[in-house]
């Protein structure tokens, strides 16, 4: 997740990977495709979804959306940077 | 354990978190289930209300059996079926509680329906969440009253006949023809598919958080409110999570029609 | 060439045995462990190797279905449910009113930990329930108790047998673990027998009515019943005693057990044996009327050593030691939580009883 230098990232997604069990459900509502399911796998054997601040469509906005519809608690926190 | 995504410089607000009305212990629920998305809408309406030391939860048979383990409230377990009687106990010698009970479609429409009936329609001031899937989850998948015609259930090897079966059961409707309810509210839960993109909308969730917090305060206000979720089994329907939010979408809401049946205190207007 | 033996799950066995049997109508309701009987059925529903099994409903409560088992069966059809733990209590309501009436269907009940919810796990506690009525008022049943899924294939059609016989109620008590493991069967030729119903309700055609009622407002009326009822409970107990013995003859131990307990108690005896122990096994196969004959004669016999071994706190316990008359001392292994006993926890403690 490197950043060029002088650019600042606005918003993070927080993930608890070990209790995230690959539902996609994030991945598929996020409107940035800020959210992709990892190659690795967790304890549980599900594949964790990662964050990635710059999505295929563009970068995260701390909308929420992915919280609101995750199941298990594992978008623990959507962050944003203080005005 | 968290994984911090990022090292970023500048300083940041959680503008969403973690809730202490949850426990945060990991839930049973298969991956995809709309019981975990509604945890999360419940405990955050809990928290918006301040009323964690105020709340006792009761516990109904089906998937939501072990609801207590996840929110962090006082629970009693009910009887199959019966949580809106033991609701109403707890109401008359504790009107200052807040109480609720998620329940599946078994538990509520099928085996505990004279109890959700009555509790209706005395106007008891409590709250009942219907998860609905149309067909009954914990059991390992057998036909549930609002089953649609020709599911596979392991009941319905064929394919529900509504013929041998009986009827469709509509919650929602049932309870909105009782004078008792003040609120009767029916969200389609699951991420909604749009069109031909890959892309869902997350306005389940969203109109289901305002639905279950709309829901408490009448019930603050002295009120019968009732949620139907509709919602998807993608275990028991035997379909990936995917496919089963696009049947609940195209089957199910054609089915059970989301929208706000009952609202006698004006809530939504607020 | 199809085989004779199949290897089958014992809840898959009963319902296939019910449907060898002639059952006519199963009225269902899902509850954990029992849902295969139901699921079973629904799957062998209109096939034509099934003629006589006419309907299957699901009902929307364990209340619903012994109501509807109960109307079935009014009419002379043999009729079934099953159920678990929480749903049997539902149906002792039923029960009563079915005893009372003197209706003969099946019920089956997979004794799973309770009370309350409990856990899936195999227990004995519906014990009394089953035996001693749970429902209200002076009744009893008839119950049967498999041990193995050969039984759990036989034993229906010897339910419906004996529930026409004596028009009775006929419980199949059957622990959580013999309703889910699966054995090697040979599923029983029954001929289906065809029971003669001259009290049925099918519409009083040029005949006198028949009314099947429990109500009997006449002080008089009701004594007469009861007393009907309790001449029929005596001639049930007299025909209907039956029980299994193991290397009772020259035993000194003899322990009883009924259900998967009695065959760890069957090994347990054969390991005592090989140590040195005189042990021996009294298992009831009907729980109700309790084989008290059989253990008695037992105790007569000089037998003064009793140990019950059940997946509970005691409850057959107490009809051993009314069935011994005092003649010998009767204890208690028991195993709770939905535990199963190993064969080395019995044969330890016999050996500390009996040394």
């Amino acid at each position: 997740m490197g950043q060029a230098s002088g650019l600042v990232q606005k918003s993070m997604v927080i993930i608890d990977s070990e209790v995230c069990k690959g539902c996609s459900l994030c991945v598929v509502t996020c409107p940035q495709k800020n959210l992709k399911l990892s190659e690795s796998l967790n304890r549980i054997g599900y594949h964790p979804v990662e964050f990635h601040y710059h999505g295929d469509k563009g970068d995260c906005t701390a909308c929420g959306l992915c919280y609101w519809v995750c199941p298990d608690f594992a978008i623990a926190e959507v962050r944003r940077l203080k005005q | 354990m968290t994984t911090l995504q990022d090292k970023a410089t500048g300083e940041y607000e959680v503008k969403l978190g973690r809730l202490p009305t949850l426990t945060g212990k990991p839930t049973h629920y298969c991956a995809g289930c709309e019981h975990g998305v509604l945890t999360r809408l419940i405990a955050n309406a809990i928290e918006e209300l301040g009323l964690r030391e105020k709340t006792v939860m009761i516990d109904s048979v089906g998937c939501s059996v072990m609801a207590h383990e996840y929110i962090n409230v006082d629970a009693i377990q009910s009887p199959h079926g019966r949580a809106p009687a033991v609701m109403t106990g707890i109401k008359k010698v504790r009107p200052d509680l807040l109480v609720f009970a998620v329940q599946g479609d078994g538990d509520a429409v099928a085996i505990g329906l004279l109890e959700l009936i009555y509790a209706a329609s005395r106007g008891a001031p409590i709250t009942v969440f219907l998860v609905n899937n149309a067909i009954y989850g914990m059991t390992g998948g057998q036909m549930a009253p609002t089953t649609p015609r020709g599911m596979v259930t392991t009941t319905t090897p064929r394919g529900r006949d509504l013929k041998d079966t009986g009827p469709v059961m509509d919650a929602s409707k049932l309870l909105a023809g009782l004078e008792g309810p003040s609120y009767v509210k029916r969200v389609f839960l699951p991420v909604t598919p749009m069109g031909s993109t890959d892309l869902y909308s997350a306005r389940g969730s969203l109109e289901g958080a305002k639905s279950v917090l709309n829901a408490f305060k009448v019930q603050l206000m002295g009120g019968f409110s009732f949620v139907e979720f509709v919602s998807t089994c993608s275990v028991n329907w035997k379909m990936s999570v995917l496919e089963s939010k696009r049947y609940s979408f195209e089957v199910l809401a054609k089915l059970f029609p989301p929208g706000l049946y009952v609202d006698k205190m004006g809530v939504e207007k607020k | 060439m199809k085989t004779e033996t199949e290897f089958v799950k014992g809840n898959e066995a009963l319902a296939l045995g019910a449907l060898k049997a002639g059952m006519n109508a199963y009225f269902a309701y899902p509850i954990t462990p029992s849902s295969e009987i139901p699921e079973t059925l629904a799957k062998e529903f209109r096939s034509p190797e099934y003629p006589e099994f006419k309907i299957f409903l699901q009902a929307m409560n364990e209340l619903e279905a012994i109501n509807m088992v109960i109307g079935a069966a009014s009419t002379g059809a043999k009729a079934m449910t099953a159920t678990s733990g929480p749903g049997f209590s539902l149906k002792q309501e039923g029960i009563s009113y079915a005893a009372a009436m003197e209706i003969p269907f099946l019920v089956v009940d997979v004794n799973r930990a309770g009370p309350g919810l409990g856990n899936l796990g195999p227990e004995q506690s519906d014990y009394f329930q089953a035996t001693k009525g749970g429902g209200h008022g002076g009744y009893k049943t008839i119950v049967l108790a498999p041990n193995s899924v050969q039984e759990m294939a036989a034993f229906p059609a010897l339910g419906f047998s004996l529930a026409f016989k004596h028009r009775t109620p006929v419980l199949m008590l059957v622990d959580a673990f013999l309703g889910q493991v699966k054995e090697d069967i040979v599923f029983p030729k029954i001929a289906q027998e065809k029971f003669e119903t001259p009290w049925a309700a099918t519409g009083a055609r040029g005949a006198e009515r028949h009314l099947i009622l429990s109500l009997h407002l006449d002080f008089e009326d009701q004594r007469k019943h009861a007393e009907h009822l309790k001449s029929k409970y005596e001639e049930i107990d007299t025909m209907e005693q039956r029980s299994e013995e193991y290397l009772t003859s020259d035993a000194e131990v003899v322990l009883v057990a009924f259900g998967v307990v009695s065959r760890l108690c069957r090994r347990a005896v054969n390991e005592l044996r090989a140590k040195g122990v005189r042990a021996g096994l009294f298992r009831p196969v009907t729980l109700s009327p309790f084989p008290a004959r059989g253990l008695k004669s037992l105790a007569d016999r000089g037998i003064r050593k009793f140990i019950v071994v059940e997946l509970n706190v005691g409850q057959m316990v107490y009809d051993v030691k009314l069935a011994v008359e005092g003649k010998g001392s009767v204890d208690l292994i028991y195993k709770l939580g939905g535990f199963l006993p190993t064969t080395a926890d019995i044969v330890h403690r016999v050996e500390m009883a009996s040394g």
